[in-house]
């Protein structure tokens, strides 16, 4: 079913030939682009691997636009490892290599020639722990827009105050926009990281555990917040809290030592699930 | 303080197994009351339903206390909700039954009838046996069974019809047993009332093993 791992020291892919993903708009206010299909991301007969570790093993799921999926399952299942091939953050890890169908918008995820750092526009990720840059609030939103593109000073106020008004943070700080970033409270500084990656126009948003490291009523404001950012952007999240799956998720994959077990729309996952294995992980059986 | 789900939902299943044999007894004492006209059994009917009462109150306090602090998904979900809905199930029934004990109780203190008439015996045997089979079916999780307590229900429908025909040619014949005769139409009406609740459990239990509401389905 799958070949042996090869050694690579890159991400890899088998079809390098197939075209890349055309660029995407250019970096303006934080709407995502219109247009895009009923679906976003398509994995199909997808694996990956570690130096020999076969961490996902033939792998079919479709994420749908504009939606948000959570991808559920224990510890090592391989959730986060996907995750991380959508924007190519395990192009990072040496040995890390992956074959099959994966794609974004019907372009080729693991085409070799692909222009990660535009990839990475259009595919944003926040991490569990807030890690905004030791810049100023205005300067960590300004970040991405800069890189990407040059902006008359307008229309990066106006892009700034854009992107923190979507990821609801505006009115907290719209007065100290100079301050150290770094000087927010923890839930504070999440909201900063989805301005700073909406900031830049993306598709997507991957969350990686996006609120395991805040309290509970910041976890309430960025679980608002996504709820709010679905019907612009497509957004995966990683979660190993069931509750906020089920608050949260419009569709819920439930992975399992490297392979998707189940994936449904959510009321079902979580009122009528049809494999035992998921029935026993989202009733806190195992895992 | 801390809940485990797991054993919280043992404990949930024990409780409504254990409300459901209390009202398996009442009926069978109404039945004993009704067709052999044992008073004993139809005032330890009357007597015993405020321990149903508090059984249903006891699991709706658990169940309420698990939704809180369990956050049930799946099959654990589906059975918390089935367990609200058959506790008041069979206090509704144990409501019925001791109704149909008073009425008994009555006779006794007066010229007393002459037993039942055929069919509203059979009624209360059909009955029982529903019940003891919806019972049979919430413990073994038995999607099937609760099936064949659905369609047992026509059965009991058609004996309710019998009474209440054999009880207005009553009324028509004979004015003196009037009294009696819609006595008699207002027991099966219960005892009917009986079947249909252990219909609703067998449609509960078909929604806590398959997922699916199957109550508005002919």
């Amino acid at each position: 079913m799958t070949t042996p791992p090869t050694p690579a020291s890159t991400a890899d892919a088998t079809h390098a030939r197939r075209p890349a993903i055309a660029p995407h708009g250019v970096a303006g206010a934080a709407p995502a682009p219109a247009g895009h299909p009923e679906l976003a991301v398509r994995a199909a007969g997808f694996n990956s691997w570690y130096g020999q570790f076969h961490a996902l093993k033939d792998l079919a799921l479709d994420i749908p636009a504009r939606k948000v999926t959570a991808l559920i399952g224990p510890s090592g299942c391989g959730k986060s490892t996907f995750l991380r091939w959508i924007n190519r953050m395990n192009d990072t890890i040496p040995g890390a290599r992956a074959e099959g169908t994966l794609t974004l918008d019907g372009g080729d995820l693991l085409d070799r020639g692909m222009d990660v750092v535009e990839l990475r526009r259009r595919v944003g990720m926040v991490f569990q722990k807030p890690n905004p840059f030791p810049k100023s609030i205005y300067d960590n939103v300004a970040f991405g827009p800069r890189l990407h593109r040059k902006h008359s000073r307008t229309d990066l106020d106006e892009l700034v105050e854009n992107s923190l008004r979507a990821a609801a943070l505006w009115n907290e700080v719209k007065d100290r926009l100079k301050s150290s970033a770094l000087g927010l409270s923890g839930g504070q500084q999440q909201r900063l990281c989805i301005a700073r990656a909406i900031a830049v126009g993306p598709e997507v948003l991957l969350m990686d555990e996006p609120c395991s490291a805040l309290d509970p009523r910041s976890t309430a404001s960025i679980e608002q917040l996504i709820r709010e950012l679905e019907t612009q952007y497509t957004i995966v999240i990683v979660t190993h809290n069931m509750q906020q799956a089920a608050r949260v998720s419009d569709v819920t994959a439930f992975f399992y030592e490297g392979r998707v077990v189940e994936v449904g729309d959510t009321d079902r996952i979580f009122t009528n699930p049809a494999n035992k294995q998921t029935e026993d992980y989202v009733s806190g059986r195992f895992g | 303080m801390a809940l485990d789900l797991p054993t919280e939902i043992v404990n949930l299943r024990r409780g409504l197994l254990a409300m459901g044999a209390a009202t398996e007894r009442r009926v069978e004492q109404m039945i004993a009351a009704l067709v052999e006209g044992d008073i004993e059994a139809a005032q330890a009917v009357k007597a015993g339903d405020a321990e149903i009462d508090a059984m249903e109150v006891e699991l709706e306090g658990q169940c309420m206390r698990v939704l809180a602090l369990g956050s049930p998904v799946a099959h654990d979900l589906r059975f918390v909700l089935s367990v609200i809905r058959i506790s008041g199930d069979f206090e509704r029934i144990a409501d019925l039954s001791r109704g149909i004990c008073k009425k008994v109780i009555r006779w006794s203190g007066s010229a007393a009838p002459e037993g039942v008439p055929e069919p509203l015996a059979e009624m209360a045997h059909a009955t029982r046996e529903m019940l003891a089979d919806v019972l049979a079916a919430l413990a073994d999780e038995d999607a099937e069974r609760c099936r064949e307590v659905r369609r047992a229900d026509r059965r009991v429908d058609a004996l309710n019809k019998e009474v209440v025909a054999a009880s207005r040619a009553t009324i028509e014949n004979s004015v003196e047993d009037t009294a009696h005769a819609i006595d008699l139409m207002q027991v099966a009406q219960r005892l009917e009332r009986i079947a249909d609740i252990a219909t609703n459990i067998a449609e509960d239990v078909i929604f806590l093993v398959e997922g699916r509401i199957v109550r508005h389905e002919k």
